[in-house]
């Protein structure tokens, strides 16, 4: 009797063991990621409050001898000319984003419920057709697409990007929000119909709040997305007043020397407001990208 | 409450016909099952009825008002859901009072009929709480308040059961009666169960492949069943039906099996099968119909046992005849084993007969 406990406790303590070991390499591997990721954005935090001669100095000052806020200083003054323009392109990569995400958010819902509930000629190819656009890289259509600005008239506009943007952002936040409404039972919708809602109002009252965390997920996505965007800002923007951040911030700091202090400092508070937003919002945006992964 | 008429309803979805030619009347305060098995038509049919579904050609009639063209909200309905469709969103309480608020009913007035319908149902206690706190008896019960509440012209119930574990079914399903006989309420009730269908409903609608096969009190559905499928349909263990032939010997009509046999009828039962339209014979028995013997008894047939179920006060044996299996009961002090021989004996007054062709039963006159 003892001897099988003891046998079993010491087989349970040889596979804990194992277990150990995995999940210290876990654990290893886990740190060494963070390091990956974190260390850079670290270093562009001490790269922002050194002096313009400290930046550049080597060996290199793990921690600045005199640390100094003048970069955000400089780029959060409006008298001062840097600051100026910086301000403008927040401003601009601002509303930008904000744009593009209310637009994309205000299409891909309905547009998503239609797929998700309707079944009409087309539905499959329509929906397919949608996402033929992410299937190619998005440079592949910078020449076709500025032809076409131009074409338009939208070179030199801010509507030329969030247009630009709608195009990546909608097949995603399509896809995105239809899994949404898959996963919610058209049975609620059948309820609220039957309790004296109509077909419009069961879509605002059960299933719009419902559909909150998707609809938050997908705008953060368009956010993002147009907040960071590069190639098409900088192909089809040459006014410096309508300049986004990206944009904005590889012209100014590369004309002549290159002030590391500032374009870091520039570069931390582009961060600024997508950590913001995606702290405040991951709990929906964690959830968004499991739901309807499995049936419950 | 109201009564509700289908007449000539069909429902396609192109080529297909969901729901063919059903015609029924629903009387007032009558429960009505629909039952069938899985895409017999009988949810179509619901959802025709409700108004989620548009119909395709035919009308529904509640009360006086002719509906085929209005809108779910404006039939004066409730419906209970399979899932329960109770908004996770919102409280109990909430829930309850949706359908109230939809109708603006005024504040206080909302507030008593929701405290009213949670004691009638008890569950008082559980107003403040979110459906997914709730089990899933608790669940079915809210669904139930949410249309009680209304107090509409028909209840439309859509499988309500079927989520629940075995034992609270059976409990859901007696409360569900009760339900009934207090209000007097005009259910229709969706179900592929025929046992809550027999146990509850006052008239059951059997349908199978969008049509309605028969539709009649459960007793007498059970009793005389119009075809096979309804024969074989309702019941548990199910009818067994044993495919025969008609032929004479010594004079008489008697019906005889490929396996040699022959079984001499009754002069009622000879009447029924020159009715037939071929000479191939459907028998149909059900399990308490049938005798068992261990011994060759005069107009017994012989078989061959496949397999015993006992189920404590009584004992379901399936033995081979002619090709079919037949379901027997015995008491469960007759010891039966597989592969024994054994000796059946059918009552002639008891025994259903089909056209072998038609599927049709078939009647003296």
């Amino acid at each position: 009797m003892s001897t099988i406990a003891e046998t079993g406790s010491r087989r349970q303590t040889r596979s804990s063991m194992r277990v150990d070991g995995w999940r210290w390499a876990g654990r290893i591997f886990l740190l060494l990621m963070l390091l990956y990721t974190a260390v850079p954005m670290i270093w562009m935090l001490i790269t922002s409050i050194k002096s313009g001669f400290a930046a550049t100095q080597f060996p290199p000052q793990w921690w600045p001898d005199e640390p100094t806020l003048a970069s955000y200083r400089k780029l959060l003054d409006p008298q001062n000319s840097v600051g100026q323009d910086f301000l403008r392109f927040f401003w601009n990569s601002l509303f930008v984003s904000t744009a593009t995400t209310i637009l994309s958010v205000i299409v891909a819902v309905p547009a998503a419920y239609a797929f998700s509930r309707f079944t009409f000629p087309g539905r499959n190819f329509l929906f397919f057709a949608v996402l033929l656009r992410n299937m190619f890289p998005a440079v592949i259509f910078l020449v076709p697409l500025f032809i076409l600005m131009r074409a338009i008239g939208l070179v030199n506009t801010h509507g030329s990007l969030i247009l630009t943007y709608l195009t990546f952002g909608l097949p995603l936040a399509i896809w995105l929000l239809k899994g949404f409404y898959d996963n919610i039972p058209v049975q609620l919708e059948q309820a609220a119909r039957i309790d004296g809602a109509t077909r419009f109002q069961a879509f605002i009252m059960i299933v719009m709040p419902l559909s909150t965390p998707g609809i938050i997920a997908t705008a953060i996505y368009s956010f993002i997305g147009a907040w960071n965007e590069y190639i098409y800002a900088y192909t089809f923007l040459s006014k410096n007043d309508q300049l986004t951040l990206p944009v904005g911030i590889q012209r100014f700091f590369s004309e002549n020397t290159t002030d590391f202090p500032g374009l870091m400092a520039a570069s931390f508070m582009m961060s600024v407001p997508v950590v913001v937003l995606f702290l405040v919002l991951q709990r929906y945006f964690v959830r968004a990208l499991t739901e309807g992964a499995v049936k419950h | 409450m109201a009564h509700v008429v289908l007449k000539d309803l069909v429902k396609t979805y192109g080529s297909f016909k969901a729901v063919n030619d059903v015609s029924l009347t629903v009387n007032d305060g009558e429960f009505v099952a629909l039952v069938g098995p899985s895409g017999c038509g009988k949810t179509t049919t619901l959802n025709l009825v409700a108004g989620l579904t548009s119909i395709t050609s035919g009308d529904i009639v509640i009360g006086d008002r002719v509906v085929n063209d209005l809108d779910p909200k404006d039939r004066d309905i409730a419906m209970v859901f399979q899932n329960y469709a109770l908004y996770p969103q919102k409280s109990v309480y909430m829930n309850l009072a949706f359908p109230l608020q939809m109708r603006r009913l005024p504040r206080d007035e909302i507030d008593k009929k929701v405290k009213e319908a949670a004691r009638v149902l008890d569950m008082t206690h559980l107003l403040e709480r979110k459906p997914r706190e709730l089990s899933g008896g608790q669940q079915q019960r809210v669904a139930l308040g949410r249309a009680l509440v209304r107090d509409p012209a028909v209840f439309l119930m859509d499988e309500p059961l079927s989520n629940l574990d075995a034992k609270l079914r059976v409990q859901m399903r007696s409360e569900i009666k009760r339900f009934h006989q207090d209000l007097k309420a005009t259910i229709i009730y969706v179900t592929h169960d025929q046992l809550e269908a027999v146990t509850m409903a006052d008239k059951m609608a059997v349908m199978n492949g969008g049509f309605l096969q028969q539709y009649d009190s459960p007793a007498q559905v059970f009793a005389h069943p119009v075809n096979m499928f309804v024969a074989s349909f309702i019941g548990s263990p199910a009818m067994s039906l044993i495919p025969l032939e008609i032929s004479t010997a010594n004079g008489g009509t008697v019906l005889t099996s490929a396996e040699g046999w022959s079984l001499g009828l009754s002069p009622r039962n000879v009447q029924k099968v020159t009715k037939a339209t071929t000479k191939k014979i459907v028998l149909g028995a059900r399990h308490s119909t049938i005798k068992l013997h261990k011994s060759a008894v005069p107009g017994s047939i012989p078989a061959k046992v496949y397999t015993v179920e006992p189920t404590g006060d009584v004992t379901f044996v399936q033995a081979f005849l002619s090709g079919a299996i037949v379901n027997v009961s015995v008491p469960p002090n007759i010891a039966v084993t597989p592969d024994e021989r054994i000796w059946l004996e059918f009552d002639q007054e008891r025994m259903h007969l089909f056209d072998g062709e038609t599927e049709m039963a078939l009647e003296a006159s």
